[in-house]
């Protein structure tokens, strides 16, 4: 019975008017919108493997271990064009330095371009599909029973619950159609673009973000249902679920973000600044500590002749020196790098207190925002496409533990920064000659550790889990209330 | 005739479900978007004015040595405005910092307390609630006003009398306009008596007629979708289909397209990457050194001592203030590079009437990103301005060299530029002003066409389809 009326009712919404014009409408923007952003991420990939190719032009240049400081750059997310999530929003490279911890900052991008929100495929799911479910469904009860033909279906041997779980399942059916076309229809486009390569983990990622779009809709679809059952007009059922989708869509996002930053507002940077100051005047303080300790010191005078600018990464390098500048630079690089690394650790610790509080402000928005399904539905794309900030948070995480091996790198390679060679190709014999004004050989750096970097899919599988549960639960929830509604709907 | 029907429309949609709903939702929205401003106007006037202190308190320091004026680095912050109640413009995700001295300034940047980790939100001011809200609303009040009159068969009746149909037309869409009004002035007045009660934000007469002018484009802008509503009513036969045409259409002008120009800017391949203005500035470092000679001899030289013969202070002038202003070009073009595709994607995605109507508010208000790039015009005229007040006080200085270029030490050590203390009564202050309530209108002139355009265009549209309406 059941299946009777699912497809009758997918039948006759097939034909009507309004899903034509809905199907339509997302077939045409997906056919619009995914080649404009597949053109953009390869713009995004051109800029990422010309700076990939410049950093590894430089470091064939460096001459001395200090100026070892490539740049990290996270290759920018394909899946991006389905969702967007904070892909352009933060900070897509890190230097690596001894003296500096690299952490997730804001991207230097365009300021300017933020007067407009963020645009990918999963808009058209979000907005466009969601308001179509809503229109399929807002007179699947209100509208038969104006048409008086829910009276005729009752008093056959139909059992209500049957009316209604048919009439889920031929929507369900019904939305099928347009999210399965339209994202078929975006992954041919997308495949056309010779950039594009889907490793193994992409089309699962895929997969789950079609999942997580059906069941999406399916809520969607289920709340438009109840609002059908729970109105005897089928105009007051679509008034009541568009006033709630605009609620969830618009005001909920907006106002969990203006809510959160009034409930827990960030730390002040100026206490920031304050602590780094400190910190600063620490690193001098120990400095001077340890030289004295050490027993040597610095001696006046020194010359050298510099290379500004061809040393590798823009810096520039000490040609050649005197006696006295080659031992003041020992003496200067020996004991003060092991003392500026080790506070490099403790600033990142005060930057990291700092983020850690712009974390749970957004924390504390995103749950927030966690009532409307809309929002969930966002969140779960941008996990799933790797542009949350779980997965910026990895990033960074992968670039700081290359940063260690760097350094223990170069700790290696100059005897624990006691050799000349960090800071001067120039060698102890050489201080004695006339200074040389031709350019140093570059280092030999073959076995310099690579940086290398692999999203893990099951972590943000993990992280897609409980929003995904959620959205599942109000699917639950929504068809309860409406069966509940239904079994008392007076069909007159 | 036409009193009469739109008295009865007023009425009818009084007393229906969707306009106690929208009549709550508006009033709750404004009273919001009034208790927010009023909070973040008052911690931003807070925040600004102990910051411009601070920088005056700098500034003052530096005034007891010419020099070192011309080197303090002065922090500019924008200065909140009363009028971002109507239209803030984004201004939270715009630049507010602007570092400079008398040589060059910074890339203007974001500072303070934000969270970037935060995705973008849209601020609840007024041209929010309207462009979104009630623009929606005007749909919800227009999609059955003719197919579904015809549905109930009520429209057979009122044409069988002796009205005329453009009359009838007519007297709907006033009827419609005047009910959104309701909800709107309604709203607009908690909004105002929130704000003025609150007594943060000094609204001044100027301020009010451009807040006159703001509710005017309101109105104009909403007519459009009224019009729109009409026009769609008119074109099919059951109120639902128009319904589902109406949202799709509303869901692409006001949701879709405006968020569209971000992605046009990004295919023409001109975004500007940081990594490269870094690049080239080392570059026209690098270039101006190794060819320092070609600003006379021993440019590249310096030696602190005063006498030591091998310095040429003129030539070192030339060779600082060649790169400097190097510089100072490349950064204004990345600037411009970054402020292009902006404006380039608002023009683009102007078939949508939020984009025009968030434009001319903006401009109405003075708030936004033009408000911005005037700020960059005004600093730039400013240093202009200290480094001529600089020149003129160094000149009266016998013992300066006269020379004021960029490089610290040098004015230090050889005395370049005045080291005698100035009056800081007489050093000029910034202050920002604002934009000519005629200049603002020049720019909204073109966008108040195209409103009306819309308006024109979709009145005929729905007038020549409700003429040939088949009321049957």
């Amino acid at each position: 019975m059941i299946w009777k009326i699912a497809k009758k009712e997918f039948l006759l919404n097939l034909m009507t008017f309004r899903f034509a014009v809905g199907t339509m409408l997302c077939m045409v923007l997906m056919a619009v919108f995914v080649p404009i952003l597949a053109k953009a991420y390869q713009e995004r990939l051109k800029t990422y493997n010309q700076n990939v190719s410049y950093n590894e032009a430089e470091l064939h240049k460096v001459t001395v271990y200090q100026n070892i400081t490539p740049t990290i750059y996270r290759q920018p997310s394909l899946l991006a064009v389905f969702s967007e999530g904070l892909e352009k929003q933060l900070g897509n490279s890190a230097t690596i330095q001894y003296n500096e911890v690299p952490e997730i900052n804001a991207a230097a991008a365009n300021h300017y371009l933020s007067i407009f929100s963020i645009f990918d495929a999963s808009l058209i799911f979000k907005i466009v599909i969601s308001v179509l479910a809503l229109l399929v469904a807002y007179d699947a009860i209100s509208g038969e029973r104006e048409q008086g033909t829910l009276r005729l279906v009752l008093s056959n041997a139909a059992a209500r619950y049957q009316v209604l779980l048919g009439k889920l399942l031929a929507g369900l059916m019904v939305l099928l159609v347009p999210v399965t076309m339209a994202f078929i229809l975006g992954l041919v486009i997308l495949l056309c673009f010779p950039m594009v390569d889907l490793a193994g983990s992409d089309w699962i990622r895929i997969g789950f973000m079609s999942l997580a779009s059906l069941v999406f809709i399916a809520t969607m679809y289920n709340l438009g249902l109840l609002f059908s059952c729970l109105a005897r007009r089928s105009a007051i059922s679509l008034v009541l679920g568009l006033f709630l989708w605009i609620i969830f869509a618009v005001v909920i996002p907006n106002g969990s973000v203006y809510l959160a930053t009034q409930i827990l507002p960030v730390q002040s940077e100026d206490k920031l600044n304050q602590q780094m100051a400190s910190l600063q005047r620490g690193i001098q303080r120990e400095f001077t500590a340890e030289l004295k300790r050490s027993g040597r010191s610095f001696q006046g005078g020194g010359s050298r002749n510099d290379r500004p600018g061809l040393g590798g990464f823009g810096r520039g390098y000490v040609r050649s020196c005197d006696k006295v500048f080659m031992e003041n630079g020992l003496i200067r690089y020996s004991i003060g790098v092991p003392i500026e690394i080790r506070y490099a650790d403790k600033r990142s610790e005060a930057q990291y207190g700092h983020l850690r509080s712009l974390f749970e402000q957004t924390r504390l928005a995103d749950n927030l925002s966690r009532v409307s399904p809309i929002f969930l539905y966002e969140n779960v794309m941008s996990a799933l496409a790797g542009t949350d900030m779980a997965s910026f948070r990895h990033f960074i995480d992968a670039v700081k533990t290359h940063r260690k091996d760097i350094i223990e790198y170069m700790r290696s390679r100059t005897n624990n920064f006691s050799s000349s060679s960090f800071f001067t190709p120039c060698t102890k014999e050489e201080t004695e000659l006339p200074p040389i004004d031709n350019d140093a050989p570059p280092l030999d750096l073959r076995d310099l550790p690579r940086f290398s970097y692999r999203a893990d899919m099951v972590e943000s599988l993990r992280r897609v889990t409980p929003d995904l549960a959620l959205l599942v639960f109000a699917n639950v929830l929504f068809f309860a209330i409406a069966f509940a509604a239904f079994v008392r709907y007076d069909v007159r | 005739m036409i009193r009469q029907i739109i008295h009865k429309e007023i009425l009818e949609n009084l007393y229906s479900f969707r306009f106690i709903l929208s009549l709550v939702l508006i009033i709750v929205l404004f009273a919001v978007s009034g208790f927010v401003f009023v909070g973040k106007y008052r911690q931003q006037s807070g925040d600004y004015w102990e910051k411009t202190n601070e920088n005056l308190t700098g500034l003052k320091e530096q005034s007891r040595q010419l020099y070192r004026l011309a080197f303090y680095k002065q922090g500019v912050w924008r200065k909140p405005k009363a009028l971002a109640l109507c239209a803030e413009g984004f201004e939270k995700s715009l630049p507010n910092h602007f570092v400079f001295d008398v040589f060059s300034s910074n890339l203007p940047e974001i500072k303070g307390e934000s969270n970037f980790t935060l995705s973008h939100f849209s601020s609840i001011d007024w041209v929010f609630i309207i462009s979104m809200i009630l623009s929606f609303l005007a749909l919800v009040f227009t999609y059955d006003s003719v197919s579904g009159e015809k549905e109930d068969g009520t429209l057979r009746q009122v044409l069988a009398n002796t009205i005329p149909r453009y009359k009838l037309l007519l007297g709907k869409y006033f009827g419609v306009l005047l009910t959104i009004g309701i909800p709107l002035f309604i709203g607009l007045l908690v909004n105002l008596i929130i704000v003025v009660a609150s007594n943060v934000a000094v609204i001044s007469g100027l301020d009010w007629l451009k807040i006159l002018t703001i509710v005017i484009l309101s109105l104009l802008y909403l007519s459009i979708f009224i019009l729109l509503g009409m026009f769609v009513s008119s074109r099919t036969a059951h109120p639902a289909n128009s319904m589902a045409i109406l949202l799709l259409i509303w869901v692409v002008s006001v949701i879709l397209i405006p968020s569209f120009g971000r992605i046009i800017s990004e295919v023409s391949g001109k975004t500007p990457n940081p990594a490269e203005l870094e690049r080239k500035l080392g570059e026209i470092s690098a270039e101006m050194w190794g060819n320092a000679d070609k600003f006379g001899e021993r440019a590249g030289y310096m030696s602190g001592d005063v006498n030591d013969p091998g310095n040429n202070p003129p030539a070192r002038g030339r060779l600082r203030t060649a790169e400097t202003n190097a510089m100072n070009q490349a950064r204004e073009d990345y600037h411009n590079k970054m402020l292009a595709p902006a404006s380039v994607g608002r023009n683009l995605t102007c078939i949508s009437p939020t984009v025009i109507y968030q434009r001319i508010s903006e401009s109405v208000a003075g708030t936004g990103i033009n408000r911005c790039v005037n700020l960059c015009q005004q600093v730039k005229e400013y240093q202009a301005s200290l480094k001529e007040y600089i020149r003129g006080k160094d000149a009266e200085d016998p013992q300066s060299l006269h020379l004021i270029f960029p490089e610290q030490s040098c004015a230090q050590a050889w005395q370049t530029i005045s080291r005698k203390p100035v009056d800081f009564g007489t050093v000029p202050k910034f202050q920002e002003r604002d934009l000519a309530m005629g200049q603002s209108l020049k720019r909204a002139v073109w966008d108040i066409g195209l409103l009306a355009l819309f308006n024109l265009v979709f009145f005929v549209a729905s007038w020549v389809s409700f003429m040939r309406y088949d009321v049957r």
